[in-house]
């Protein structure tokens, strides 16, 4: 009897590690795939059989990508417009979320319901006003012209985790800190926001990433290559008709391993963030 | 704490009003200088050695290779010869640079800018007035195709140059269609049986860029001036009455339905971009290439398997039979090509560099030279004799041909009509739409 339950758990296991490394394989495909194209060349592209076993491995993609893909000036613009969206994008959903839930005011419930349906507005409809707007106000071609845009449309997204993360944060914390005299930028800053790191991990990360590849209003607010972010150097191998698809696959590889490390850094704290803010509201 | 409160809430208000006061009076301001400023620019050329900077918005993002080279080369070439003149250059890719040119509509454009001499571009940009007026007689001496300037015209008077002359055609693998006995079709029909042949044999007949819509909008163009004789005869007025339903429209859309049908294109044909189809056929999967003629260059590509690319040849669209047009009635358009904005600041120079790029001995010659295409002005005289077979092969096409399409049939309509029928072209092509669906479809768009 105990024999069979023994082999019960094992074929249990097996089956559950087959399906784990399954799921893990699929997960993990695209980005073999990027990194087998990327040194490959154009021609070998689309042969028969997923993955290609290039002829000569062509590490020349990547200093192409690197060199004629202007890399590492893209790649400093891109990092700093994303940590200070990031930084902008907690900060004030954070100060949002509690004066929303936690403060009593007329108009709070009113004033969530407008930041959150930032959420409903489609980038594309917005970009010829806001174009209007940066024009008139000459911030067109800077660090703001991308940044405001990056900030305003991560925040809807970032006030409504906060918002349900707070509400698993005990009321009695803050009334205990009033009691011992804290002020409210205290309570806020030392008392509360430490217990919503796993909200700012999960905010932090999809901010990052979404602004990460975001191509359409950097394009359509920047001209010169001075604030130029990393999906521009893709299209600096982008022909009239058809492409340079190898160097484009080195391109992207490159702009992945940023994003990926990011992932990997924060990925413990994400999970955790999610799945407690989507059980509340 | 509720005064402080009060107190700080009517500090913030008055902040914020003044600093939106400051904004509106900075705002004003700027729209009024530089409205002044722009006019009085426009009428005043600037000093010769004065620093000049002109903007180049193009459609060309990739500077290393092909057209885009050959523009970059243009423009150095510029900046070498007048030291004081820099040119800076903005290129985005065809979708992005359509948004952006809209924005930059609004509020005032680059100097030298990419324009499509088509319809579905042109005419909402002239309405707007944003393009600078050209003295036509100024290319007399140019050498353009006749006919070419038509495009880039409004009530007589021209506003932009075309950059191409392109030619649709099958692209074929000589080798292959030599080792199985096949031949260069004379009908539309032994196409049809010929992309049998070649599917029985294992391989893609064509390979088609169907995802795109627009080789397949074009492919409807080709089969319209095999079927009629003409295209616009029958377009011009459709267009203008939303009313596609004719008897020719009809049997042209059901002869590229049965091409897909009878299995002419590959498998998923209908998703598949530019570059699959491409590389179907560069790496010999497939025998024929349906592609424009700026794909000439396909014949140097050094990444190409050189037994592949030495045996690139092409072929224009065979008649139908029963049909008005001859063999050598072709699909051709002057597409693409560059115009100078109307409110440039510094329009006299902008001008000067749009001319010194149509210089007969620039543009046409190292587009020649470099094989990415034919110029919309004669390039008989840059021959040197290092030509590639595929490159004379269009030439004789362009040099015989006894009619041309013209402006391909998506771009004659508002821009709405051009997403329409580029999406229900696929549509129809892959058997989810009827024939008579498509053509009230494209008909309503117009509307």
């Amino acid at each position: 009897m105990k024999k069979a339950d023994k082999k019960k758990t094992i074929a249990g296991k097996s089956i559950l590690s087959f399906i784990l490394i399954l799921v893990a394989v699929v997960q993990i495909f695209p980005l073999i795939w990027l990194i087998n194209f990327s040194l490959a060349s154009s021609v070998e592209m689309f042969t028969k059989g997923l993955l290609i076993i290039p002829k000569k491995i062509q590490w020349g993609n990547y200093i192409k990508a690197y060199v004629d893909g202007h890399f590492l000036l893209y790649l400093k613009n891109s990092v700093l417009i994303n940590v200070l969206a990031v930084v902008l994008v907690i900060f004030i959903s954070i100060m949002a979320a509690f004066a929303c839930k936690r403060m009593y005011w007329k108009l709070r419930g009113f004033v969530k319901i407008v930041l959150l349906l930032g959420m409903m507005i489609p980038i594309h409809a917005t970009l010829l006003p806001n174009y209007k707007i940066y024009s008139s106000l000459d911030i067109t071609d800077t660090l703001w012209a991308v940044l405001i845009p990056y900030v305003a449309f991560s925040l809807p997204q970032g006030m409504f985790l906060m918002t349900s993360f707070l509400d698993a944060v005990p009321e009695e914390l803050e009334e205990a800190a009033v009691i011992d005299g804290c002020g409210i930028y205290r309570i806020l800053f030392q008392i509360v926001t430490p217990l919503l790191k796993p909200a700012i991990a999960t905010v932090s990360i999809m901010t990052f990433l979404n602004n990460w590849n975001e191509f359409i209003m950097a394009s359509t607010y920047l001209s010169t290559p001075k604030w130029k972010t990393m999906p521009f150097s893709l299209l600096e191998f982008t022909g009239q008709y058809s492409s340079n698809y190898a160097v484009q696959f080195a391109v992207m590889a490159l702009t992945a391993a940023p994003a990926i490390l990011v992932y990997i850094l924060l990925n413990k704290h994400i999970t955790k963030g999610v799945a407690m803010g989507a059980i509340k509201g | 704490m509720k005064k402080k409160l009060i107190a700080m809430l009517m500090l913030v208000v008055m902040i914020g009003a003044l600093l939106a006061g400051c904004g509106k009076e900075k705002g004003k301001e700027t729209g009024s200088v530089s409205q002044g400023e722009s006019t009085k620019k426009e009428e005043k050329t600037p000093p010769k050695d004065e620093n000049i900077t002109i903007k180049v918005f193009s459609n060309l993002p990739d500077r290393k290779n092909g057209q885009g080279l050959v523009e970059q080369m243009i423009i150095d070439e510029y900046m070498e010869l007048n030291k004081n003149v820099t040119i800076e250059v903005e290129a985005l890719d065809e979708e992005a640079y359509k948004t952006k040119f809209k924005a930059y509509a609004m509020n005032g454009m680059p100097d030298v800018v990419s324009i499509w001499g088509q319809p579905s571009f042109i005419d909402e940009v002239l309405d707007a007035g944003v393009l600078a007026e050209l003295n036509e007689t100024d290319y007399n001496d140019y050498k353009f195709i006749s006919g070419s300037l038509e495009g880039f015209k409004k009530d007589g008077k021209l506003y932009g140059l075309p950059r191409n002359s392109d030619v649709m055609a099958f692209y074929y693998n000589q080798k292959i269609f030599e080792d199985n006995g096949w031949k260069v079709p004379a009908t539309y029909e032994e196409l049809l049986l010929l992309g049998k042949s070649i599917k029985e044999a294992g391989m893609v007949p064509v390979a088609m860029d169907g995802g795109d819509g627009w080789p397949l909008a074009i492919l409807l163009t080709d089969l319209l001036l095999k079927v009629n004789g003409d295209c616009s005869s029958i377009v011009t007025p459709a267009v203008a009455q939303g009313n596609f339903t004719s008897g020719e429209m009809k049997k042209t859309t059901e002869l590229l339905v049965e091409a897909a049908k009878s299995g002419l294109f590959q498998t998923g044909y209908d998703s598949q971009d530019y570059g699959t189809a491409m590389n179907l056929f560069t790496n010999g999967q497939a025998a024929m290439f349906y592609m424009g003629s700026w794909e000439t260059s396909m014949a140097r590509n050094q990444d190409i398997p050189e037994e592949i690319r030495n045996n690139i040849r092409a072929f224009t669209m065979p008649v139908v039979e029963g049909g008005k047009g001859k063999a050598t009635d072709i699909a051709a358009w002057n597409g693409g090509g560059y115009a100078v904005s109307a409110h440039s600041e510094v329009k006299g120079e902008a001008i000067k560099f749009l001319n010194f790029m149509y210089q007969p001995d620039k543009l046409s010659k190292y587009g020649w030279e470099n094989g990415v295409g034919m110029s919309a002005q004669d390039q008989t005289e840059f021959l040197s004799g290092n030509e590639t077979e595929l490159q004379m092969q269009f030439m004789e096409f362009l040099k015989n041909a006894t009619s041309v399409s013209g402006t391909p049939i998506n771009d004659c309509g508002p821009s709405i009509f051009k997403t329409v029928i580029e999406s229900e072209i696929q549509s129809v092509s892959n058997g989810t739409k009827s024939v008579d669906e498509f053509l009230t479809n494209i008909g309503l768009a117009c509307k």
